[in-house]
């Protein structure tokens, strides 16, 4: 009797329809088991009803044999209504269900590896179990005998080492007591998280990267690291509570759990454990290759082939078992109609390890052999250099990653405090790089690395018998012995193709994209008028315009009218003072200027505006980047208001006053004499203030923020370019380059021309 | 008696030859059979520099001497050619101040006390102060200065222009007004080459953009062959034009004077000796100078030359009414100068120096080195040019991509706004010349700063298009191949691949002249 006839009119409920596994089970039931009803639960997304989402499914290639011409139904909607029974809901509350239910398959699950610990044990223990009560509420009344088949995972043994049995994982754990614990975690976290020392730590962090630009921006800092810190625990909890108790991550943890809450209720249900292992891409259906998303194995096939696995913690000589998707599939639909005795449940390991191992080393050897043969083409380099792997185990693959994530932070630390420049930005943008990489290797080691170097073994005498069972063409149609698979031709010609696909679709579109980039980079676009609104241009000073700072500047107002030896007296003083004047300006920019121009106390303004027109005046405009001006020129033409907004003083600003519509400086503060106080008339204008005054600017005068644009090269003013809609990072400092970056906002290098000299001082050594 | 210029054919005992090349020089062996063009040597000087200004101003050629000009409460003017001039700057004293001082002294003993210095600087940059204490000197400046009687021309001023009438060609004689209301303009000029003088002085140095513009475009300014032949620029004659209604108005007295070929002297004295001839210590200093510029960095580099102040004799003075006394003139510069060059070229090669009229104190941007080479040197001929019609010119200058922001702010604009547009001058001239000499912040900045006038480097490309439009070639010798791309012309590495790459018009065997300029040369080509 075959299948179909077997399963012939029966209800067959499955969970995690959307899922790889169940999308395939899915594809099988309907193509195969032409008498069975599909009931799936499928939970709302977004605006999307369950039932919508079916229909979207169904609209995949892989579907598309099953209706429209030639096929007993006209379209997806007919096949859905003769086959498939929608039931919208969640299994975190899991809805009322069907009566007439035969057969349950449960393979809604968590994947990933490292959960928080709260949503691991959600889905795989506490779902599992209000799933089963809702279905034995559903034949309350009926008394109708329901085929529990749940879908664990093979990696439920754990860190146990050797030949694994199809039967029950031996451990003692109450998984009630876990659970509750587990749930807890949360709150507990979240309540840590919230303490005063924890917060003083993340402000202070955020301070070290965020004071300069101000409070705002630090508090939202703060408030980031404190939710990626809370995620981040509620992870390493899971890990290690799985790892103290014998399992390799919170995954396999509860999913061990989560078999025991099933054995509890095997009196009432018939039950059926499947315990696939790594399930991969098709060998035969619905097509060789066919993968939905990347599961295990892909995001380091595709980083290795684009040379960004230098080494891996395996053992060459560890086998992984991966086995093909319509393996288990057809293992699942043989298991459907095997039902158990009460309180006899039955397990199934599909694995391959058994009877057709595949070492790492093979594993290894294949996709060596195929991105060989068939490399990634990114751009102009020609093809990627692949790493060779000498397997030298899990410690020193750690030790190289540590050393790597050693030797950046400190690479880190010294481009963030080496000058700013062109070279200081390239090797920023390496680094970061590089970071990328690294994160990428440390995350992937440490989730894998523990199945890397499994030394289990999985019997499966269960499922061999199973399809020793199959009769007719069931045979082909439900296969399920893995032992047919021949791993060079499955890992070269199927599985790495299928993998690389999209990526080298992907390749394509990026190459373009990034020559379009590479294109435009460094290049603005030409401003437009804007016929009904107004529009503003602010630009910061010092490092944008021209090359100078606070320091710098007030040397040359000072020095000139001073005579040779106070001269050296005055430098003296400001060099003894450049380590201090450097750390205060890294922490709080105002409270720096403040500091500088306390030093004016005395002078006479009238004194300092003459020897800027006299003297500074020549200076400031040799400085004057080219670039920089023709773009303020730009914005005047096309009628844009033009503002400088600078934390230098008001004296200093004067050769650049034709070209600006508003200039807002500092104001030194004089006495009845005319003479400097030390002391400024109002706040300087830095970090935060810049983005209130251009905000506050912009109510008064009904100025649209989102078409003006803003200049400015250091981390100080991300406040003022956030404020408006075309922000332009000029030669900036690292800090600002990362931001920007991250933003995608345009990045120009504003030079000062080569001909001025930083050494010379006007009116002192200058011509 | 100093020996003339001549032309020496390359053959296989010719040592390398120098070329300038920017802030260095290269030491290249030309194929056989090139033709170099040597200056003179330096004419001998006059003996006793005072005597011949006091000379020049009592016995002024077609004019009362000066003392006669001069009389109590009368308004003089006294203007003088800026710091374009003399190229390098000389050693002090500047000959402009010995006849400045000597012009006082009269105006003193005449009893004038209403004096005004104003340098002709048309729309070149204001001059700094110190720079006009060095033309000037010291005595001079600390009198004048601090109370406003010496000054730069202003030629945006409109409350300070006048309008003196047009030419019978319709242009506008517009000039500085106090020079226009004197009773009396002395004009202080330095000669250095051909095109200086003459009418040139003030009608263009003390002019305004209305005035200037009639004769700055590249239709008057492609029909100047050549600039240094004023019987044959269309420039000149305008200027010339011009003069007539100037001197109805304005009674002028001329001095111009003419300096001898002794340019470098010191450790760079071999600069302008023959290479054959040169000493031991010429060789050693050739070689110490060459390695220290080869290893220096460019801005130690540009300070070297920046420093150079040439030896500069006076060779001559004459003073007087304006046209008899350019006559003169150009007769002592013509001696000095005028190399007899038998027949054109197919390929002229040309070392572009370091230094042009408008980067004193500054730097040589790519403008400045297309106009110095294809303008000054390609110009400095009388009869033809050294090429042939269609002929290849080969530069040789690093052309690097560096401006003076504040000495030629329009100038990068210019670079990036308008050559990214065209190269071609009337084209320029068409849809870009107004919009900078317009400009409010150009014109900001030559009047407040030192900027030079928005509309220059327009005048820079018009002074090429001469060269533009009579080569058939022009290409780079270790140029800067963005910059010299973007102007429209090729660059390679070596001579030898200059000449491979212009082979297609010029054949495989070309017939090469080479100037070997400054010391300043005419090539008189028959």
């Amino acid at each position: 009797m075959s299948l179909a006839d077997k399963l012939k009119d029966k209800k067959v409920l499955v969970t995690g329809v959307t899922g790889f596994v169940g999308e395939a089970l899915l594809h099988r039931m309907i193509g195969d088991l032409p008498g069975t009803t599909v009931v799936a639960i499928i939970r709302p997304k977004g605006s999307l009803t369950g039932t919508a989402r079916m229909a979207q499914l169904l609209k995949k290639d892989i579907f598309k044999p099953f209706y429209g011409e030639g096929t007993p139904y006209a379209d997806a909607e007919a096949l859905t209504a003769d086959r498939i029974q929608v039931v919208e809901g969640d299994l975190s509350d899991v809805p009322a269900l069907p009566n007439d239910l035969d057969i349950v398959v449960h393979c809604a699950g968590d994947v990933s590896f490292d959960p928080p610990i709260h949503e691991a044990f959600t889905t795989n223990v506490l779902g599992t179990k209000s799933l089963l009560e809702r279905i034995d509420e559903s034949r309350q009344g009926t008394g109708r005998t329901i085929h529990y088949v749940h879908i664990s995972t093979a990696y439920t043994a754990g860190r146990r080492r050797g030949a694994i049995p199809e039967a029950p994982v031996d451990h003692f754990v109450d998984w009630r007591t876990e659970a509750e614990a587990g749930m807890a975690m949360k709150a507990r976290i979240e309540e840590q998280s919230r303490s005063a020392v924890m917060l003083t730590k993340f402000r202070k962090d955020a301070e070290k990267l965020h004071r300069r630009a101000g409070h705002l921006t630090a508090a939202a800092d703060t408030e980031r690291r404190r939710i990626e810190w809370v995620a981040k625990k509620l992870v390493e909890t899971g890990t290690e509570r799985a790892r103290s108790l014998g399992w390799t991550d919170c995954y396999t943890f509860t999913k061990a759990l989560g078999e025991r809450v099933v054995e509890e209720f095997a009196g009432i249900f018939p039950t059926s454990i499947v315990r696939p292992a790594i399930i991969e891409s098709a060998v035969e259906s619905p097509h060789p290759g066919w993968i939905e998303g990347f599961k295990m194995a892909e995001p380091l096939i595709l980083a290795y082939g684009r040379g960004e696995l230098p080494e891996f913690p395996a053992s060459p000589d560890s086998v992984i078992e991966i086995v093909a998707v319509d393996h288990v599939v057809g293992a699942i639909c043989a298991v459907m109609a095997r039902e158990p005795e009460l309180n006899k449940p039955e397990y199934y390991h599909i694995g391959s390890g058994a009877r057709n191992p595949l070492t790492f080393e093979q594993l290894y050897a294949g996709i060596r052999e195929y991105f060989s043969k068939h490399p990634f083409d990114l751009g102009e380099r020609g093809a990627v250099r692949l790493p060779v792997w000498k397997f030298p185990g899990g410690d020193s693959v750690e030790a190289m990653l540590r050393y790597g994530e050693r030797a950046h932070k400190i690479a880190d630390a010294v481009i963030t405090r080496v000058p700013r420049g062109e070279r200081t930005r390239k090797y920023a943008r390496e680094l970061d790089v590089q970071k990328r990489r690294i994160d990428f290797l440390r995350r992937y080691m440490d989730l894998y690395s523990e199945y890397a170097q499994a030394e289990m073994n999985f019997v499966d005498d269960n499922v061999l018998a199973l399809h020793n069972a199959l009769e007719g063409d069931d045979r082909t149609k439900f296969a399920c012995d893995t032992a047919v698979v021949d791993w060079p031709h499955y890992i070269q010609e199927v599985h790495c193709p299928s993998v690389t696909e999209s990526m080298r679709r992907l390749d394509v579109v990026r190459k373009k994209r990034n020559k379009g980039l590479a294109e435009a980079a460094g290049v603005l676009k030409k401003v437009a008028p804007e016929e009904n609104t107004e529009v503003i241009a602010a630009f910061d000073m010092d490092g944008t315009l021209l090359s100078s700072n606070v320091i710098e500047t007030y040397l040359w107002m000072r020095l000139p009218e001073l005579d040779g030896p106070q001269r050296i007296g005055e430098f003296g003083q400001i060099l003894r003072r450049l380590p201090k004047l450097i750390a205060a300006e890294r922490k709080d920019r105002g409270a720096f200027l403040r500091t500088i121009y306390r030093r004016y106390a005395g002078a006479e303004l009238a004194e300092l505006n003459h020897i800027v027109d006299e003297i500074l005046a020549e200076h400031v405009l040799e400085r004057l980047s080219g670039a920089a001006v023709r773009r303020i020129r730009e914005h005047r033409a096309a009628g844009h208001k033009t503002i400088l907004i600078t934390g230098a003083v008001r004296p200093l600003t004067r050769p650049l006053e034709p070209l600006f519509d508003e200039i807002v400086a500092a104001e030194l503060a004089v006495d009845d004499r005319g003479r400097c106080t030390g002391y400024l008339s109002g706040p300087p204008l830095v970090g935060e203030s810049r983005a209130a005054w251009i905000k506050h600017h912009a109510r008064v005068r009904n100025i649209d923020l989102s078409k003006s644009f803003a200049y400015a090269d250091s981390h100080s003013d991300l406040p003022m370019l956030t404020t408006v809609g075309n922000p332009v990072a000029v030669s900036p400092d690292v800090p600002l380059f990362r931001a920007a970056r991250a933003a995608r906002w345009q990045i120009v290098d504003w030079k000062t021309p080569s001909t001025s000299s930083r050494l010379e001082l006007p009116g002192v050594n200058a011509r | 008696m100093s020996r003339p210029g001549f032309v020496l054919e390359v053959d296989d005992r010719t040592p390398p030859l120098i070329v300038h090349n920017g802030e260095g020089f290269k030491l290249e062996r030309f194929p056989l059979g090139t033709r170099v063009v040597y200056p003179p040597e330096a004419l001998p000087p006059v003996r006793d520099v005072e005597e011949a200004i006091q000379n020049a101003l009592l016995n002024p050629i077609d004019s009362e001497p000066l003392p006669e000009l001069l009389t109590a409460g009368m308004r003089l003017t006294i203007a003088f050619d800026d710091i374009s001039l003399p190229l390098p700057p000389m050693k002090k004293p500047d000959i402009r101040q010995r006849v400045i001082e000597a012009v006082l002294e009269l105006a003193a003993q005449a009893g004038v006390d209403d004096v005004e210095i104003i340098s002709a600087n048309a729309l070149h940059r204001r001059l700094t102060p110190n720079e006009l204490r060095d033309i000037v000197g010291e005595r001079v400046f600390r009198s004048f200065f601090p109370e406003g009687k010496l000054y730069n021309f202003d030629a945006e001023d409109r409350d300070n222009l006048s309008h003196l009438g047009q030419t019978r060609h319709g242009e506008d004689v517009e000039i500085s007004k106090r020079a226009a209301e004197s009773d009396l303009l002395v004009y202080v000029n330095v000669n250095l080459v051909a095109m200086d003088g003459g009418h040139k002085s003030t009608s263009i140095g003390l002019a305004s953009y209305k005035s200037l513009k009639h004769h700055h475009n590249s239709q008057t300014m492609i029909h100047s062959r050549s600039f240094m032949d004023h019987k044959a620029s269309k420039m000149h004659h305008s200027a010339w034009r011009m003069g007539e209604v100037l001197t109805q108005h304005v009674k002028v007295f001329q001095i111009e004077t003419t300096l001898t070929n002794n340019i470098f002297g010191g450790p760079i004295e071999f600069l302008q000796k023959r290479e054959w001839e040169w000493s031991l210590k010429d060789q050693a200093s050739m070689l110490a100078t060459k390695r220290t510029l080869d290893s220096a960095p460019a801005k130690l580099r540009h300070k070297i030359f920046s420093n150079v102040r040439a030896n500069y004799e006076l060779s001559g003075i004459n003073a007087g009414a304006i046209e008899p006394v350019h006559e003169k003139t150009l007769e002592m510069v013509h001696r000095q100068h005028l190399v007899e060059v038998q027949g054109q070229a197919d390929v002229g090669v040309i070392g572009v120096p370091y230094l042009g009229p408008y980067n004193v104190n500054s730097v040589m941007n790519p403008i400045l080195a297309a106009c110095m080479g294809m303008g000054y040197h390609f110009n400095s001929y009388r009869g033809n040019p050294i090429v042939r019609k269609d002929g290849a010119l080969i530069l040789y200058h690093p052309v690097p991509y560096e401006f003076s922001q504040l000495h030629h702010p329009s100038y990068v604009d210019f670079f990036e706004e308008v050559l990214s547009e065209s190269t071609d001058p009337a084209t320029i001239e068409a849809k870009f010349e107004k919009q900078y000499a317009e400009d409010p912040w150009y014109i900001h900045l030559y009047r407040t700063s030192y900027a030079y006038h928005g509309v220059h480097p327009f005048y820079m490309w018009y002074w090429i298009s001469h060269c533009l439009d009579h080569c058939g070639d022009v290409v780079w010798v270790g140029g800067n191949r963005k910059t010299v791309e973007r102007m429209g012309f090729r660059s390679a590495s070596t001579l030898q691949d200059a000449l491979e790459m212009v082979s297609h018009s010029v054949g495989r065997s070309p017939s090469i002249t080479y100037l070997h300029n400054p010391p300043h040369l005419i090539a008189d080509v028959r």
